[in-house]
């Protein structure tokens, strides 16, 4: 019993392994080929333009809503700790150093993997199974530059601004969240923010956002371009592509403060 | 000319099995043959859409397997595809539709002659392009997508027209005008013509030869007139509907 459900692990453990190695491969592939097409100067601008209004302006609504409620919940429960042991302008560095560290980065890129990736990969898993990629193919179209290069450039662009939209709002929205609870002033505020404020958290914040504006686009694609099997095999590879844009974006998060802030 | 040397697939199971065609220049073959024997596998070889496991296919004596990207592209430029459902791009208009069957460079280009071409291509299949030239695909009938599909096809001029189950989906007055279609643009644009379809009585009346493909083999080549005339029990069921009703009959009484 033990060994056939150590062997049944193994099994499943290998399966895993051999899933990782294919998506990581056909990624490399892929994102070989994007080079390629940008080098050789085959990626039409007015569809990274058409692309990058999709993914960039079309997402700032709800990046801002996002940004603002981090600010608005991080700074109400700050204050609600500091209360009465730590001095309360402290809480200005906390909201920032949450926000632009932690909170604008990764909640805009969850906001990116519901509102752009799903939808890249149910757009590109439907031209597959409706023979559309197929057509470009027949129409000697290499559908790499014509369908993942302007997402996968859009979203290189978009996203660190995206994230300094996010970070903005965030911050703005801790200020009078501070003020209309707890009573702390702008100043007393931004005295904390200022307090423990590296220019580097910055450039840190905005390269969290290069990096998912990255591996998003990147995960959807390369998902759209696999998918198979009708309605049923878009809907599986849509759902599978948020799992892994998911994963990919914690993980990408964790590697981050080893690799840039010791 | 295409030639087919040898041509095997195989999925979880076989699905061609050798085949060996070869079609000559100016021609219209139709391949017809039971669901699942292959006909689309084989149709999708031609111009590389699927790489069979063994074999090849030649295009104007130039190897579709054997060349590099640069080489498919080019032959799969003198060869138009049909598709079975029109396969139109869902987020684009007729008009860029239709321009993607340009070469790219010329398309990009989007100046008078390009709209000129592409206007040219839907009144060759019979379209009213001030009609529905800023048209999406979803708002055009299955008959009108098939024709704007097949505009797109050959407004690239190309050397050959591959057709997937062409008329699947229609209703028999739209079945009648794309054949007729296929005849016109057979006979004025002087193409080599593959058709895949279930419909005999399309491919007797368009094909100057019709080959049958069951269980993986090509089991008959020959005219209309030969495959009329067949005593092979499996054309005989394609070629009459009687013979079609008995083995019917026949296979659901196998145990």
């Amino acid at each position: 019993m033990a060994k056939n459900g150590l062997r049944g692990l193994l099994r499943a453990l290998g399966r895993a392994t051999g899933s990782v190695g294919g998506h990581t491969g056909g990624m490399v592939v892929l994102l070989w080929r994007i080079g390629e097409a940008t080098m050789r100067g085959r990626v039409s601008l007015r569809e990274v333009v058409s692309q990058a209004y999709f993914i960039g302006v079309k997402s700032i609504p709800l990046v801002c809503v996002t940004g603002l409620l981090s600010g608005l919940v991080t700074s109400q429960q700050g204050g609600y700790q500091f209360t009465g042991s730590v001095p309360l302008y402290v809480l200005g560095s906390v909201v920032t150093s949450s926000v632009i560290l932690e909170l604008g980065p990764v909640m805009t890129a969850f906001v990116l993997i519901g509102r752009v990736g799903a939808r890249i990969t149910a757009e590109l898993g439907t031209m597959k199974v409706s023979e559309q990629i197929d057509a470009l193919y027949s129409l000697g179209r290499d559908p790499v530059p014509v369908l993942a290069a302007p997402r996968l450039i859009a979203g290189i662009f978009s996203t660190p601004l995206l994230v300094g939209m996010a970070n903005t709002v965030g911050l703005f929205a801790g200020l009078v969240a501070a003020r209309a609870t707890m009573g702390l002033g702008p100043e007393s505020f931004l005295y904390g923010a200022r307090l423990f404020w590296h220019n580097w958290d910055l450039l840190y914040s905005l390269s969290k956002g290069l990096a998912f504006g990255f591996i998003i686009p990147l995960i959807s694609c390369h998902m759209g371009f696999r998918t198979g099997g009708g309605a049923e095999g878009v809907g599986r590879a849509t759902t599978s592509s948020v799992v892994i844009m998911i994963i990919a974006v914690l993980v990408l998060d964790a590697l981050f403060p080893p690799l840039f802030l010791n | 000319m295409i030639e087919y040397r040898d041509i095997h697939k195989a999925y979880d199971a076989p699905v061609l099995s050798g085949v060996s065609l070869r079609v000559d220049p100016g021609e219209c073959i139709s391949i017809v043959g039971p669901s699942g024997t292959g006909k689309s596998v084989l149709l999708k070889t031609t111009n590389g859409l699927l790489r069979p496991d063994q074999g090849d296919v030649f295009i104007e004596g130039e190897s579709v397997f054997g060349s590099g990207r640069r080489t498919l592209e080019r032959i799969r430029r003198k060869v138009g595809y049909v598709f079975q459902y029109a396969a139109l791009f869902d987020s684009m208009s007729v008009y860029e539709n239709v321009c993607h069957g340009l070469p790219e460079e010329e398309a990009r280009r989007r100046s008078p002659e390009v709209l000129r071409r592409v206007c040219e291509a839907l009144e060759d299949v019979n379209l009213e392009p001030a009609q529905i030239l800023n048209d999406l695909p979803a708002k055009l009938s299955g008959g009108m997508r098939k024709r704007v599909g097949l505009a797109r096809a050959i407004v690239g001029r190309p050397r050959i027209v591959l057709y997937d189950e062409p008329v699947t989906g229609l209703d028999p007055v739209n079945s009648a005008v794309v054949s007729l279609l296929i005849t016109e643009i057979q006979e004025r644009l002087k193409v080599t013509s593959v058709v895949v379809t279930h419909d005999i009585e399309q491919a007797l009346g368009i094909s100057q030869r019709i080959s049958l493909l069951d269980r993986g083999k090509l089991r008959f080549v020959g005219t209309p007139g030969e495959f009329r005339e067949s005593q092979d029990p499996v054309v005989r069921a394609f070629a009459n509907r009687q013979a079609a009703a008995d083995m019917a009959v026949k296979i659901m009484e196998e145990p």
